[in-house]
């Protein structure tokens, strides 16, 4: 049993709570919509947002209420909200449970923020492999619509809520709010050059708010306990409320857990996952999804905040937090991540383009044992190239696996390069003489 | 009137050195302006920014990470550095990658030599690269008969993909796949079809999309080059014709340059291999017995002299008539004209100008005084609203149409459309889908919507008070002529509602500046100077008339229409163009040319075949232009000019004209000479030579100035510059060669004549509504039109263009072919009381129903089902419709 | 034609969107409904309800791994080999169906019952190895899960393995 109170897992965890309409209203669902609609001004929403402390739940950890704030004031046009369902970070598992358990939370947290910003539209993009997930939202949806939490004039407010969900279709990079956007148009999931940010030219280039599926469950809670409440759990004050931390990897139970942010990387990997599913010693944790470079055992106290984990030189991200025991060969975990990454590159920008590619070839003949010693620089040095200079930041992320490991056990490179080069003298005579 | 818009400006720093510019300028272009040269693949000014390929990183002060430069505006105070350490190093870090997968394939590569890639390499990077992996590589697929793709040679900087989609709106090329094995394609395996305008060719920075035409038959350095104007449309394109020995290789034309700012057609991109086309007739030729027989130049000249001067001497002047081509220099047409006049005496002569253009200009000057556009392309771009009709606009004239389409796409100008055409996605452009208010009609009821339009600006209070107030005849004429027109015979005529000829109507007249472009459609059609006056009622009524950068523009088909009217050579017209009976202006030509112009009046084009068959006219001299073969058969040219006792032509090819000659005289085409052309704007510029002469071949001037000589009657020119300076001198500012046109503005007086009585003359007749007769059962309404991929019969002589377009089909609407029982392909017989013909049905989504649509280009069996009538004003031959009945073979 | 068969679904799906282009994903899914790959004369289709060309619709399809523009077999399985699933043996899981069924990755049984793909992250890392079979995701694989989830497929179209609403690690109380 937890040690503290769950947020947003609480329902689910009820015995024989199914996620319908009339579970989550059992549960005090669609309270914290009708306190606000029509009674408070949406702007106050934002302020109550803003002072709660929450950030972006899906890697960048942006504060919600600030990017709500970037949106412009007395706009007549259309406004979009744009739910990021597209999960997609490896490492990552949480969105899924929130959408396929509770449901309705997600929608009433759609809704909240759609009147704080003035969205009669919005769209839940999920992405494409989560297909029963998308159902069982669309008949959220259908459910919330004939009870009158959603459509026109809701709950006598006068305010128009629409949600949609569409379906992306298999592409990681469409998770970067900018590529998301394209891809809901119908386009290729190519991330935009910015500035202009969504919040003034977003969706059909009108002024758009993005945000991640566990972001906007927070919503009602915080509008029905308070910002204060909010900002007082966690690490205040710039790591407030809950994370749903999804471990995977070499651990004995796996799963999604909900902790207060600021408990340590020990505690969530060996108190709430059940520590190592072997008895093999802990290697190397990655403690935010793929895109978060590798920490090792030495890190294990390191506290599951923004600026703690930032601090330890890795990221908190998207909340996905992956173990490795001894034994696993760090040259591999490496290519396996580059691989992905290789194969998700949309191919915008060259030095992510074509150094993916690189990479992955690159590190590929160093496992297979056809390294040579200055492949390291060159590796180090691509990865610099590519880092920061290209327009979203996949092209930070692709090289934190390499960058790390590198960092780390370097060793294990070495290791396989020297027995490169003993064969080598004995394969490539020409290749010998030169030496 | 047009708002005076002071520019913002902005202060920045570059590489040390201030500078301002006007806001929002990108800082690669604020570079560029001062004489850096950032390097980049994916920029290019006419493209929205991508920054994807990464090139053009620059420091800015007080930004922690590098731009890109090509994104990012200027901004007051901004201090930027293009040349430091670390964006040296980063400019090569980013080669280093974009280099990483390219094949070192330089020395057979069509672009080495003027390749980004090649000089950006060679600028920044060691000859070795750390790349020690293998190369990505796309398997070689067929691409186009006109384009060739080498993917390994992709930087996928989307410079080809943005181009077919935000200039041309075309949408051909899709990039597929994503990562480093994203290539371009075209819809799977299919091979390409689109507009083939070349953009993708010309934009890209490296050799990965080439024109198939010219492949491996060059390396760039080897080639001359030419920069000269394009002879397929009034639009006037620069090109470069670019030549090896006396071979034409390949044309482009620079970003930026000419009136179509580097942007070409299919016509000028891929049609040049006509003026070497191994049929062009490279000799003089004589008829003896019966046929034509090779001849010298001195023997042929003499015995065209010699002809003339006994029929001269027996009938006088008036005996003979000329025809010139509007594809002939202004140079060709002036000295054409001084020949007829002067040489032989007479003011028969005629130009191509006749098919249509002089149409519009006849309205122009008759409602403002002038010959030309008010307005320029500039004009168009700028435009708030612009109003199509009949225009054709992606066929007939295709970079005027990119012109609106940068207005509406890039500016959100409000277009108005009344043409034949449906919206409908196809593989070419269709103006129709950026139109907010289109009608889409047959042109015999375009008048009918124009009516509309102009019932809904008097109903909706929108004519300008200042006009009620100096015409208030005008207005109330028009009023009374428009209210006496009922709105549900105009709805059931048009197919649109009041409703929408309303919106139409407010959105066109609120604005304030608003274009007018009058296409073939009216034009060509009955009526078609009717209708051009009527259009400028409407630019008068909305106040916009005489305003800065609004106009009515009739758009000139072939590329020297607007010079031939200008030069004088059309029946009407002396050069300038004066009316022939203007008694001032033939005196500044006796003046000049120190011998008193003929008194008879001329003749146009049909009146001459009419005298040719009556026998008053015995000789004709027939320069480039072919009606025997441009008028259906019904017209009974070719028996007409077979009366003649003498026919002499000039020409490129044994055209179905020059076959009933009795002389026929070799002529240069446009590449062999120098000389001017006129466009559509009115703009003169230059021809330039690019390749010798084929044969014993002449530029037409040339040989009319040689039969002056012998005719006793020298006009002798040394070169075209010559030619070119008596036409200066005798028409002040023409030809200036500016970077554009400077448009005049109307003749106060002239539209106050109008105004107050002109209008009146054929008031009733204009404002009716068109009477078209509804085709019967079965029948569908036969246009013989202009495709984009041809220009008249001179390109189907062109290889890529053929290559593109070989043949006719009937282009119907599927809801017709539906009930004809027709499917894509299906072999169709057409008959009307004229004769009939078979064909390949191909259906079109564009194509409205009860239309169906052949291209000009093909039409020798076509021609036989249609008949002439010529305007009993305006002199135009119109045979461009007719009904058929449509049978499944 | 979709059209015809769709038509109202196709009209629900276009009045979600201010802009028609939008559709194209919901209405592509809908043409790989009907054969399992989106055919050509689909793509035509959808790029005329659209307003696009075919090339806009093609360059689409290719960017999204879900589309496919080649015949798959009837039960399409994609194994997820991302690092996470790969701690946890996801290879292992290939070689299994490489056994079972002889075919590699992007091959199809000679049956066309069964295409083998391997996938990147299906965002399911806390239960791999895992795979997605058309619509429905099958978690913690072992073998003998591969092997009944393969006689079920090949004799009832469907298995009761496949995965319900998430939640790992289940509630306290047991199962659903």
């Amino acid at each position: 049993m937890p040690k503290h109170e769950l947020i947003l897992l609480k329902n689910m965890t009820q015995p024989g709570y199914t996620g319908s309409l009339k579970d989550y209203e059992k549960a005090g669902g669609y309270q914290a919509l009708k306190k606000i609609l029509g009674k408070v001004q949406p702007a106050d929403v934002t302020q109550m947002v803003m002072k709660s402390g929450l950030r972006g739940r899906g890697g960048a950890g942006f504060p919600t209420g600030v990017k709500w704030n970037f949106l412009p004031k007395d706009y007549k046009g259309p406004k979009y909200l744009c739910c990021n369902a597209d999960e997609s970070e490896p490492g990552t598992f949480k969105d899924r449970q929130l959408m396929e358990r509770d449901p309705h939370q997600v929608l009433e947290g759609i809704a909240i923020a759609a009147y704080a910003i003035g969205a009669e539209h919005s769209y839940i993009y999920i992405r494409g492999e989560f297909v029963l997930g998308a159902r069982i939202l669309e008949k959220a949806v259908a459910e919330a619509r004939a009870a009158g939490y959603l459509g026109k004039n809701v709950l006598g407010s006068g305010a128009t809520i629409h949600i949609y969900v569409h379906r992306g279709a298999g592409a990681y990079i469409c998770g970067e709010e900018t590529a998301l956007l394209e891809s809901l148009e119908g386009k290729r999931g190519l991330p935009r050059v910015k500035p202009p940010f969504p919040a003034t030219h977003g969706l059909y280039n009108k002024p758009t708010v993005v945000n991640n599926v566990e972001t906007l469950a927070n919503l009602p809670h915080i509008v029905n306990r308070g910002p204060e409440w909010f900002a007082a759990i966690g690490s205040p004050p710039k790591s407030t409320g809950t994370r749903i931390f999804c471990v995977s990897g070499h651990v004995k139970r796996p799963g999604n857990y909900e902790v207060p942010m600021g408990i340590t990387l020990r505690e969530l990997i060996f108190e709430h996952a059940g520590g190592m599913r072997s008895d093999k010693k802990l290697k190397a944790i990655i403690p935010g999804g793929a895109s978060a470079p590798f920490l090792t055992e030495q890190h294990l106290d390191v506290k599951l905040d923004f600026e703690s984990v930032a601090a330890a030189g890795s990221m908190l991200g998207s909340g996905g937090v992956t173990v490795m025991e001894e034994g696993t060969n760090m040259v591999w975990a490496a290519l396996r991540l580059m691989e992905f990454f290789f194969h998700e590159s949309c191919g915008k920008c060259s030095p992510c383009r074509e150094g993916s590619s690189w990479l992955t070839q690159t590190l590929r003949r160093i496992l297979a044992k056809r390294g040579r010693m200055e492949d390291l620089e060159t590796l180090k040095q691509l990865c610099q190239n590519i880092a920061g200079r290209t327009v979203c930041a996949f092209g930070d992320a692709e090289v934190a696996p390499i960058m790390s490991t590198l960092q780390y056990w370097r060793h294990e490179y070495e290791e396989l390069i020297r027995e490169a080069e003993a064969h080598r003298e004995k394969e490539l005579p020409m290749a010998a003489a030169r030496h | 009137m047009a708002p005076t818009t002071t520019v913002e400006t902005v202060r920045l720093t570059i590489d040390g050195v201030q500078v301002t510019v006007p806001k929002g300028t990108l800082v690669i272009e604020a570079a560029r302006q001062m004489g850096v040269m950032i390097p980049h693949f994916c920029y290019h000014p006419k493209l929205t920014p991508d920054a994807n390929c990464r090139m053009c990183l620059v420091e800015i002060e007080k930004v922690p990470k590098l731009q890109t430069s090509c994104s990012t505006p200027v901004a007051e105070g901004m201090v930027v550095r293009t040349a430091t350490t670390v964006v040296n190093e980063a400019h090569k870090s980013v080669l280093e990658f974009i280099l990483a997968n390219h094949p070192l394939d330089c020395p057979v590569c069509d672009q080495g030599g003027r390749c980004d890639l090649q000089d950006f390499s060679h600028q920044y990077t060691p000859t070795t690269s750390r790349f020690a992996e293998t190369k990505r590589i796309f398997p070689k697929e067929y691409f186009s008969a006109a384009i060739e793709t080498q993917m390994n040679r992709c930087v996928q900087c989307l410079r080809c993909v943005r181009y077919c989609d935000q200039v041309m709106d075309v949408n051909a090329l899709a990039p597929s796949g994503r990562g480093t094995m994203t290539e371009i394609k075209h819809f799977g395996a299919h091979p390409l079809d689109c507009e083939f305008c070349g953009g993708c060719v010309q934009i890209c920075p490296v050799g990965a999309i080439t024109s198939r035409l010219s492949m491996y038959e060059f390396r760039p350095w080897m080639l001359k080059r030419a920069d000269t104007t394009c002879t397929y449309c009034g639009d006037g394109c620069q090109i470069t014709l670019q030549t090896k020995g006396n071979d034409l290789i390949e044309v482009m034309s620079a970003q930026g340059a000419g009136r179509n700012n580097g942007d070409l057609c299919a016509r000028g991109f891929f049609g040049y291999h006509v003026s070497t086309h191994q049929d062009r007739l490279l000799h003089p030729l004589i008829r003896r017995d019966g046929k034509l027989v090779q001849a010298t130049w001195e023997d042929a000249l003499e015995h065209v002299a010699g002809r003339a001067m006994q029929l001269k001497m027996a009938h006088g002047g008036q005996a003979f008539a000329g025809l010139i081509g509007s594809r002939c220099t202004n140079e060709d047409l002036y000295v054409f004209q001084k020949f007829m006049r002067l040489a032989i005496g007479t003011n028969k002569l005629d130009s191509s100008a006749r098919y249509g253009h002089i149409n519009g200009v006849r309205a122009l000057r008759r409602v403002q005084g002038t010959h030309r556009w008010t307005v320029t392309f500039e004009d168009i771009v700028d435009a708030q609203a612009l109003l199509l009709v009949g225009t054709n606009i992606t066929e007939a004239n295709p970079i005027t149409g990119l012109k609106v389409k940068e207005a509406v796409k890039k500016h959100g100008a409000a277009l108005v459309t009344i043409e034949a055409l449906q919206p409908a996605v196809g593989t070419i452009s269709n103006i129709a889908n950026l139109s907010a208010h289109h009608f889409g009609v047959h042109p015999d009821r375009f008048q009918t919507v124009v009516l509309g339009l102009i019932k809904a600006v008097v109903e909706e209070g929108l004519v300008a008070p200042p006009l009620a107030q100096r015409a208030p005849a005008y207005v109330k004429a028009i009023g009374d002529a428009v209210k006496a027109l009922a709105w549900p015979a105009i709805e059931q005529q048009t197919g649109a509602t009041s409703a929408s000829l309303k919106d139409a109507a407010r959105v066109f007249a609120k604005t304030s500046r608003a274009v007018i472009l009058v296409g073939q459609g009216v034009l060509r059609q009955p009526g078609g100077s009717g209708l051009t006056t009527t259009l400028l009622d409407l630019l008068l009524l909305t106040g916009h008339h005489g305003l800065a950068g609004c106009g009515v523009a009739p758009l000139a088909e072939e590329n020297n229409d607007q010079g031939a009217v200008e030069m004088g050579a059309v029946a009407e017209y002396l050069p300038g163009p004066s009316d022939l009976g203007d008694h001032a202006a033939r005196q500044r030509l006796a003046q000049l040319w120190k011998e008193e112009v003929p008194q008879a009046p001329g003749r146009t084009l049909m009146d001459m075949l009419d005298e040719a068959r009556a026998g008053t006219v015995k000789a004709m001299f027939i320069v480039g232009e072919n009606p025997a073969g441009a008028l259906p058969p019904s017209a009974k040219a070719g028996e007409a000019l077979e009366k003649l006792d003498l026919l002499v032509c000039q020409e490129l090819f044994l055209t179905e004209t020059a076959a009933l000659a009795h002389v026929v005289l070799p002529a240069c085409s446009y590449a062999e000479k120098d000389g001017t052309f006129t466009n559509t704007e009115g703009h003169v510029q230059p021809v330039r030579q690019a390749i010798e002469p084929l044969g014993e071949s002449r530029p037409d001037w040339e040989i009319l100035s040689g039969l002056s000589v012998l005719l006793g009657a020298p006009l002798e020119y040394g070169d075209a510059k010559e030619i070119t300076n008596e036409i200066r001198s005798l028409l002040p500012g023409h030809g200036l060669l500016g970077a554009g046109p400077k448009p005049p503005r109307p003749d106060d007086a002239v539209v106050t004549k109008y105004l107050t009585e002109g209008f009146r003359s054929d008031l009733a007749a204009r404002y009716a509504p068109a009477k078209p007769a509804d085709p019967h059962a079965g029948q569908l309404t036969l246009l013989s039109a202009q495709s984009l991929f041809h220009s008249g019969k001179f390109s189907t002589r062109a290889k890529g263009l053929l290559q593109i377009q070989s043949t006719g089909s009937l282009a119907v609407n599927p809801a017709d072919a539906g009930r004809l029982g027709l499917a894509d392909g299906s072999q169709v017989r057409l008959s009307n009381q004229q004769g009939h013909m078979t064909t390949a049905v191909k259906l079109l989504d564009r194509i409205p129903e009860g239309l169906a649509v052949f291209p000009e280009h093909f039409d020798q069996d076509l021609r036989r089902l249609l008949s002439v009538a010529a305007d009993p004003q305006t002199g135009v031959p119109y045979c461009k419709s007719t009904k058929v009945k449509i049978e499944k073979l | 034609m979709l059209k015809e068969k769709y038509g109202k679904e196709i009209d629900d799906i276009l009045s979600r969107y201010p802009v028609k282009r939008s559709a194209l994903l919901p209405l592509l899914y809908l043409a790989q409904r009907e054969q399992g790959y989106v055919t050509e004369a689909a793509m035509k289709e959808i790029a005329q309800i659209l307003k696009l060309t075919p090339p806009q619709v093609y360059e689409t399809i290719t960017f999204y791994t879900m589309l496919n523009l080649k015949p798959v077999g009837k039960f399409h399985i994609q194994v997820c080999k991302s690092l996470m699933c790969a701690l946890v043996g996801s290879d292992q899981l290939v070689g299994w169906f490489h056994a079972k069924l002889g075919i590699k990755p992007g091959e199809t049984t000679p049956d066309k019952l069964f295409t083998l793909s391997v996938v990147e992250c299906l965002g399911a890392c806390g239960t791999g190895p895992m795979m997605q079979i058309n619509d429905d995701y099958y978690e913690r694989l072992t073998e003998q899960k591969v092997d009944q989830i393969l006689s079920d497929l090949r004799k009832t179209g469907t298995c009761p393995l496949k995965s319900g609403p998430f939640m790992w690690p289940e509630p306290v109380g047991g199962k659903k």
